[in-house]
């Protein structure tokens, strides 16, 4: 499997599913940003922990609340 | 970005006695809910409000603290992510006083758990050039949570001084204290230039391991009950039952019993009577003490007997909920509704908070993302947040009446918000941003700082409404007496009367509840008790008193976040929405032939 086959976006994980953040998209630079300076920063490993009704994450040791767009924004890798 | 670099003595080589022009100023900087609030109360000795959740702090809070063998002025700032690219309007506060030079040494005050963002943020710190201290807090949280810091070479690496410290138990502030002679500009090396995240990264990962641990285990179960509908919902539901058993059942009907019969008809207003009818020879000048309209008789009546003990409970499990990282959550669930708003879910905090205190609430507006979301927040709050005070005589109103009654006016009220809310979504320019959320972590609260907070608060509550509530009370006296009252009374009437099928006496209230919304409230809650309104009046009036801009001070503080041109028009289309809204109701109401 090459490693674009493994990268996956944050929102379509599954709740309990971790990965490796590989980057995090570019279209909104203020978001990337905003994401980076809370720590969603490439190598950082990330929990899903629920998709409804908001998508909950974990990086470190916080919790992140997001809307999808956001979510959608995240590429990970999993392991 | 480069910051105005300031020519840094070591102040490690100073003399045991220093003279200085003026005392050395330490700003205590660091990202949101890490404690820096706790930390400056630890070493100043003095009390900033500390909740549980980002964006306390809204202004920059100074005192006085010994450090480094002298006496220093320490400066609280509001938290933040990041110090360089687009920053709110907190990072700003906190990036001007680096700028400005307005800070002499920078205490980073970061939490253990999370050192990847704090190194971040220190080797943004690096490039302003400030000598620093990096306080690693909460490290007991961090242990529980099987994080360890190699805290001592972490400080050979960068440079500077690296203490661990709990700041609610004062661990590790002594060491603190002394370690600010021996602040550095950190050195981050050449091989990262400018890549923070790197460089944060690099170091995060030398220097901290993780161990197994099994000890917060249960606040992660706690936790996802809290955030998963399922369990969410049903423990939402709970939290305000239990509020309205507090603050409605409590505070308003067992305190304002014992306050209102026990106290004030029992024993303060009959003996200011006496007192005044003894002492005081003018008619007047009784009249306006204990008279209908009396200092005395109404207005610390309204204030201490009615208000207080339900803004007392209030802010008291307000303080609980704030503390136990709960609030937050909501944002969860609510970010969609927000979201056709023109919000997001970050909105729920200032939300929340209006119902404690409209006036706070709209100055923490700050804490949302663009100038759209901040002026749509602070025309909710003033439309339908009814705060607690107003809550209390809603409570003691409608509770009286009953439950159909309180389902309906908040059921109006919420439709209301919302519909105004999607409207001004659309209707004004400009952008939401997106949500982007930190959760603090769900903790017991500490009952001593739920009880300082309660107290601050009270006591501000006195300070602020006390006197709008007697000066209402004068007001109303002079009008009164001059005969303005009546003409007043007579030219609202066929608003008040007509439209919406009240008393024509309710019309003084509605005066009232100009200046402050509760004591309108109040008003109503003496008409009710003495049997002049009936169900649907009740409803009716509480209704549009609730859609009213809150009071004065909430107006003033709407003239300072948003101008005074945005807090006129407000003001214009919230009062239209309020009578239109009772207008409606009432017709609708007597039309189906209601009685609560």
């Amino acid at each position: 499997m090459s490693p674009s086959e493994k990268t996956r976006r944050l929102l379509n994980l599954n709740p309990g599913v971790s990965g490796r953040v590989v980057r995090v998209t570019r279209e909104n630079p203020d978001r990337a940003d905003r994401l980076i300076a809370l720590g969603v920063t490439p190598g950082a490993v990330v929990t899903v922990l629920q998709r409804f009704p908001g998508v909950v994450f974990l990086c470190d040791h916080t919790e992140l609340a997001v809307e999808p767009a956001v979510a959608r924004a995240i590429v990970v890798e999993i392991e | 970005m480069s910051c105005a670099q300031a020519a840094v003595r070591n102040p490690a080589a100073d003399p045991l006695l220093t003279l200085r022009a003026r005392p050395r100023r330490i700003a205590l900087l660091g990202n949101a809910n890490v404690g820096k609030s706790v930390l400056f109360g630890r070493l100043t000795g003095q009390y900033a409000v500390v909740s549980n959740y980002p964006g306390t702090t809204v202004s920059v809070t100074k005192g006085r603290a010994m450090m480094g063998g002298e006496v220093c002025e320490l400066i609280d700032t509001p938290g933040v992510t990041a110090l360089e690219g687009a920053l709110t309007e907190d990072e700003l506060v906190a990036r001007r006083i680096l700028d400005r030079g307005e800070a002499d040494v920078v205490i980073q005050v970061s939490d253990a758990r999370n050192l990847r963002r704090a190194l971040m943020l220190t080797s943004q710190l690096a490039s302003c050039g400030r000598p620093m201290v990096l306080a690693l807090n909460m490290v007991d949280e961090a242990r529980a949570h099987g994080v360890v810091i190699d805290a001592a070479a972490l400080s050979t690496r960068l440079g500077i001084p690296v203490i661990e410290t709990v700041a609610t138990e004062g661990r590790g502030v002594g060491e603190l204290r002394e370690a600010i002679a021996r602040a550095a500009v950190p050195s981050c090396g050449e091989a990262h230039r400018g890549n923070h995240a790197r460089l944060a990264h690099d170091l995060a990962i030398q220097y901290r391991r993780h161990r197994p641990h099994s000890a917060a285990r249960a606040q992660e179960r706690i936790g996802r009950w809290v955030r998963e509908p399922l369990t969410g919902l049903p423990i939402l539901a709970l939290v305000l039952y239990g509020m309205y058993l507090a603050v409605g059942v409590f505070g308003a009907q067992t305190l304002v019993g014992l306050l209102e019969a026990g106290l004030f008809e029992a024993v303060v207003n009959p003996g200011a009577a006496a007192l005044v009818n003894r002492a005081v020879p003018w008619a007047l000048a009784r009249e306006f003490l204990v008279g209908e309209y009396g200092l005395v008789s109404m207005g610390l009546t309204y204030a201490i007997a009615i208000v207080l003990p339900v803004v007392a409970t209030f802010f008291f499990v307000f303080g609980f909920l704030e503390d136990s990282g709960y609030i937050p959550r909501l944002a969860i669930f609510s970010d969609r509704i927000f979201r056709t708003m023109g919000l997001n879910g970050k909105a729920v905090l200032p939300m929340v908070l209006g119902l404690g205190c409209d006036t706070m609430a709209t100055m923490t507006t700050r804490i949302l993302g663009t100038p759209k979301e901040r002026l749509i927040a602070v025309l909710l709050l003033a439309l339908g947040i009814p705060c607690s005070a107003q809550l209390a005589t809603i409570l003691g109103i409608l509770g009286g009446v009953s439950f159909a009654a309180l389902v309906t006016l908040f059921g109006v009220v919420l439709l209301q918000m919302f519909l105004v809310g999607f409207l001004a979504a659309r209707a004004i320019p400009g952008e939401r941003s997106e949500f982007i959320m930190e959760l603090p972590p769900l903790r017991w609260p500490q009952l001593g700082n739920v009880v300082r907070k309660t107290l601050l608060r009270v006591r501000w509550y006195l300070g602020e409404a006390v006197p709008l509530f007697l000066f209402g009370t004068a007001l109303l006296f002079v009008l009164d007496r001059v005969g303005l009252l009546a003409r007043l009374t007579s030219a609202v009437e066929p608003l008040v009367v007509g439209l919406l099928g009240l008393p024509a006496h309710a019309a003084a209230v509605f005066i009232m509840g100009f200046l402050r919304r509760d004591y309108g409230a109040a008003g109503l809650f003496q008409m009710s008790k003495a049997g002049e309104l009936d169900g649907v009046q009740a409803v009716v009036a509480l209704t549009v008193m609730t859609l009213f801009v809150p009071c004065v001070a909430n107006f003033l503080m709407m003239v300072k976040e948003q101008g005074l041109k945005a807090a006129l028009r407000i003001l214009g289309v919230v009062t239209v929405i309020a009578i239109g809204t009772g207008t409606v109701l009432n017709a609708v109401l007597r039309g189906l032939r209601v009685a609560f």
